[in-house]
C-alpha cells in the first residue's frame, strides 16, 4: 500500500525538527561530527517516527525493535529523536560533550534511555547486531511472541513473525573495517532475517572519498556476494526509505539478512557543510553553519 | 614434612580440561541461558550440549573479533555466551571488541581463554599478556585456576556471577599438568585468596600452574628449615588485597609466581598494594620482558622451565633472596 502524501509530508517535517534539534545540540558543544550526523536524519526519522515498534512510554519495552547506531558519532542524530520522543530532557541538548550529561561524546547504553549499543569504536556495531538477532531466533523458537505482538504486527507478518526486528546503521567508512565482513559471514549463516543494515553511504571519510582510501565498490556486489538482499535508495528521500522498510518487512522468512544502501550527503542540509563534505567541523565553518542552520530549521 | 590447609590434599596431576569440562557441563545443566560460542577450537564440555541443547552452540568461526561482539549483543538479550579460545586471539585480536561492545555495559559475557608460557606452537600462542592485557579494563573479573577441582569450581562460580569474567585457562593447558591440589569440597569463593599452606618466614602468592610449583619449592625449603605461606591468588581481579596485607604483616617477604609475563601481571598486582599498604621486600618469579618460543617437556628437561626460570628451584631461590633483603632491612 502506498504511503500518503500527508504522512511523507510529517516525516519530512519530522527530519526538519530533528535537523533543528542537532543545531542546538552543536550550538552548545561548538563542534561536533556534524557531517555524518546530518547525512542520516532522514533514515532514522523514518525508522524512529514511522517505521520501527517502539512504545514511547518504556524506552526499554522487550518487544521494542532495536536500532544499533554502529556509526556511533552520529549519535547526536538519535539525541535529537529521543529528545522529541520524551526519552531525554529537551533542556539537556546543550549539554553535548559535557561531563555526566546523557548526550555523551559516542552513543552510551549505559548513559543514554533510549541507545542500544554503546559505540564509537567502528566496525563492531554490525556483529553486536547480529548477536540480537540470533538472540530473537533462539527466543522466539522457545518462547512465540505474545499474543499482543502477533496482534500488533499483523501488518508486517508474512510467513515468520520476529518478536523485534533489529536496524543497524554503518558508515561507509567503516565498512573498511574487516569486522563489518565476519559480520556479513555471521548474519548468513544464522539466516537472520530480523537483521536490517543501512549503510550510510555519504561518499566521504576524514581524509577524502571514501572509495580513493580503501576502493571499497562494488559495494553492492559485496554485500550480494556475502550472501544478502540488497537493495539502493536516495537516503534523504523518505519516501522512498519507508517504502523500502516496508518492502524489508515483506521478506521475512527468506532467510537472508538484508541492507539498505543509503545514498546520502555528508553534511545534509548546511550549503557549507555540504560543501566541505567535512567530518567534524570547526571554527568559521562551524559557527557559519549554525547561523545558516538556525534560520533555516527554526 | 609440610603440612598443608584444610580443603588441601596434593595428589597425581588431573587434567584441567576435564574440571573445565565438568564445571560447563553443571553450569550449562543449572542455567538455560548459557551458550557455548565456538572459534573453531572446539569447547570444553560440548558434548553436554551435543546430546542436551545442540541449539545453545553458536559457531563462531576464525572471526574473534566478531565472536565477542556477537557474544555482547547476546548477552544485552539475556543470554550467557561463553567464549572459547586462544587468548592470542579470544583477548589479544578482540581486546577492542571486549573494550567497547561487552565491559562498558557489563555484559555477561565469560571468555574462557588459554594462555601461558608452555608448549610447542611457538610464540603466537605462548602468549603470556593476558592479565596484563585486561587486569586495565574496568569491569572485568579475572580468575585464573589451579588445579582441576578449582577449574571445575571456577567455571560455576563465574556462571553464577552476573557480568564479565575472563577464565583464564593456564594451568594444565599452557603449563605441565599442574598437581592435583584441592579437595572435593574446597569452598571456592570469586575474589577471596586461599592459603594452602601457613608459615612465617616468607609468603609465595602464585597463581595458576605456579602454585604446583610453589608447592614443590615449599617442601625444598621446608627441608632447609624454612617455614613458608604459600597463597593460592585464583582470583587476580578484584585482587584479595587483606590477604595480600595481611601475609606481609606476618611473614615479611613476598615472592610472587605466575605462569606469564612479570610485567602487567599478578607480581606487580600485589607490588602495587605492598608499596601503597605496607612496603615489604619483594621478588617477582614469571616471564621475564620477552617472547616465550617453542618448547618441549622431555624426561630429561623441560626446556621452557629452564630458561624462564619458572621451577620450583627458582622459587626456593627467590624466598631465600626475599628473605634476606627481610633481613637486611632488620
Amino acid at each position: 500500500m502506498a504511503h500518503s502524501e500527508e504522512l511523507i509530508r510529517e516525516l519530512e517535517k519530522k527530519a526538519n525538527v530533528v535537523r533543528r534539534n542537532i543545531i542546538t545540540i552543536f550550538e552548545g558543544s561548538g563542534s561536533g561530527h556534524v557531517g555524518g550526523t546530518m547525512s542520516v536524519v532522514e533514515i532514522v526519522t523514518a525508522l524512529y517516527f514511522h517505521h520501527m515498534k517502539l512504545d514511547p512510554k518504556n524506552y526499554d519495552w522487550t518487544e521494542r525493535d532495536r536500532l544499533i547506531l554502529s556509526k556511533a558519532h552520529s549519535c547526536e542524530a538519535i539525541y535529537a529523536i529521543l529528545a522529541e520522543i520524551g526519552w531525554i530532557p529537551k533542556e539537556k541538548l546543550t549539554t553535548y560533550y559535557r561531563f555526566g550529561s546523557p548526550l555523551q561524546g559516542h552513543a552510551d547504553r549505559w548513559c543514554t534511555p533510549g541507545i542500544e549499543y554503546s559505540g564509537g569504536s567502528l566496525g563492531q556495531g554490525l556483529s553486536f547486531a547480529a548477536g540480537l538477532s540470533l538472540a530473537e531466533k533462539l527466543k522466539t523458537q522457545k518462547n512465540p511472541p505474545s499474543e499482543f505482538a502477533k496482534k500488533y504486527m499483523t501488518k508486517y507478518i508474512t510467513k515468520y513473525n520476529p518478536a523485534y526486528r533489529v536496524y543497524c546503521i554503518l558508515g561507509d567508512g567503516e565498512c573498511h573495517e574487516g569486522q563489518v565482513w565476519e559480520a556479513a559471514m555471521f548474519a548468513t549463516k544464522y539466516k537472520l532475517d530480523n537483521l536490517i543494515a543501512i549503510v550510510d553511504y555519504n561518499k566521504y571519510c576524514i581524509d577524502g572519498p571514501t572509495t580513493e582510501i580503501l576502493p571499497i565498490e562494488p559495494f553492492v556486489d559485496k554485500w550480494k556476494a556475502f550472501g544478502w538482499w540488497v537493495t539502493e535508495v536516495d537516503g534523504h528521500n523518505i519516501r522512498q526509505l519507508v517504502d523500502v522498510l516496508d518492502l524489508t518487512n515483506n521478506l521475512y522468512g527468506d532467510g537472508r539478512p538484508k541492507c539498505i544502501m543509503a545514498h546520502t550527503v555528508k553534511g545534509r542540509g548546511i550549503s557549507k557543510w555540504e560543501e566541505s563534505h567535512s567530518h567534524h567541523s570547526r571554527g568559521d565553518e562551524v559557527t557559519e553553519g549554525l547561523k545558516e542552520g538556525r534560520i533555516k530549521y527554526g | 614434612m609440610v603440612k598443608f590447609s584444610n580443603y588441601v590434599e596434593i595428589g597425581e596431576p588431573v587434567a584441567t580440561a576435564a574440571g573445565i569440562a565438568k564445571g560447563v557441563a553443571q553450569a550449562a545443566e543449572k542455567h538455560d541461558n548459557m551458550l557455548a560460542l565456538l572459534e573453531d577450537l572446539g569447547f570444553p564440555g560440548i558434548a553436554w550440549f551435543l546430546k542436551n541443547a545442540p541449539d545453545r552452540i553458536v559457531e563462531c568461526g576464525i572471526a574473534e573479533a566478531n565472536g565477542a561482539a556477537v557474544a555482547a549483543g547476546l548477552a544485552a538479550e539475556g543470554f550467557m555466551p561463553f567464549i572459547y579460545g586462544f587468548a592470542f586471539a579470544t583477548i589479544g585480536r578482540a581486546y577492542n571488541q571486549i573494550r567497547q561492545s561487552i565491559l562498558p555495559d557489563r555484559f555477561n559475557v565469560k571468555i574462557m581463554a588459554r594462555e601461558g608460557a608452555w608448549g610447542g606452537l611457538g610464540i603466537s600462542h605462548n602468549y603470556v599478556e593476558g592479565i596484563a592485557a585486561t587486569r586495565v579494563m574496568p569491569n572485568l573479573v579475572i580468575v585464573n585456576p589451579a588445579d582441576a577441582i578449582e577449574a571445575e569450581k571456577s567455571v560455576m562460580a563465574i556462571a553464577d556471577y552476573i557480568g564479565p569474567v575472563f577464565l583464564r585457562l593456564e594451568a594444565g593447558f599452557a603449563s605441565p599438568p599442574p598437581l592435583k591440589i584441592f579437595t572435593e569440597d574446597y569452598p571456592f569463593d570469586i575474589g577471596k585468596a586461599y592459603t594452602i599452606k601457613d608459615g612465617e618466614g616468607a609468603t609465595i602468592i602464585a597463581t595458576g600452574y605456579m602454585v604446583t610449583e610453589a608447592i614443590k619449592a615449599s617442601e625444598i625449603l621446608d627441608k632447609e628449615g624454612i617455614d613458608i605461606r604459600i597463597i593460592n591468588m585464583s582470583t587476580i581481579k578484584p585482587l584479595d588485597e587483606n590477604a595480600v596485607i595481611k601475609a606481609a604483616e606476618k611473614t615479611g617477604a613476598i615472592v610472587t609466581a605466575e605462569n606469564h609475563s612479570i610485567i602487567g601481571g599478578l607480581g606487580e598486582a600485589v607490588a602495587a598494594v605492598l608499596a601503597e599498604s605496607i612496603p615489604t621486600p619483594m621478588v617477582r618469579i614469571g616471564v621475564g620482558d620477552e617472547f616465550s618460543q617453542s618448547g618441549v617437556i622431555t624426561e630429561e628437561v623441560d626446556e621452557l622451565k629452564v630458561h624462564f626460570k619458572l621451577g620450583a628451584e627458582d622459587i626456593a631461590l627467590a624466598v631465600k633472596e626475599c628473605i634476606a633483603k627481610k633481613n637486611q632491612l632488620r
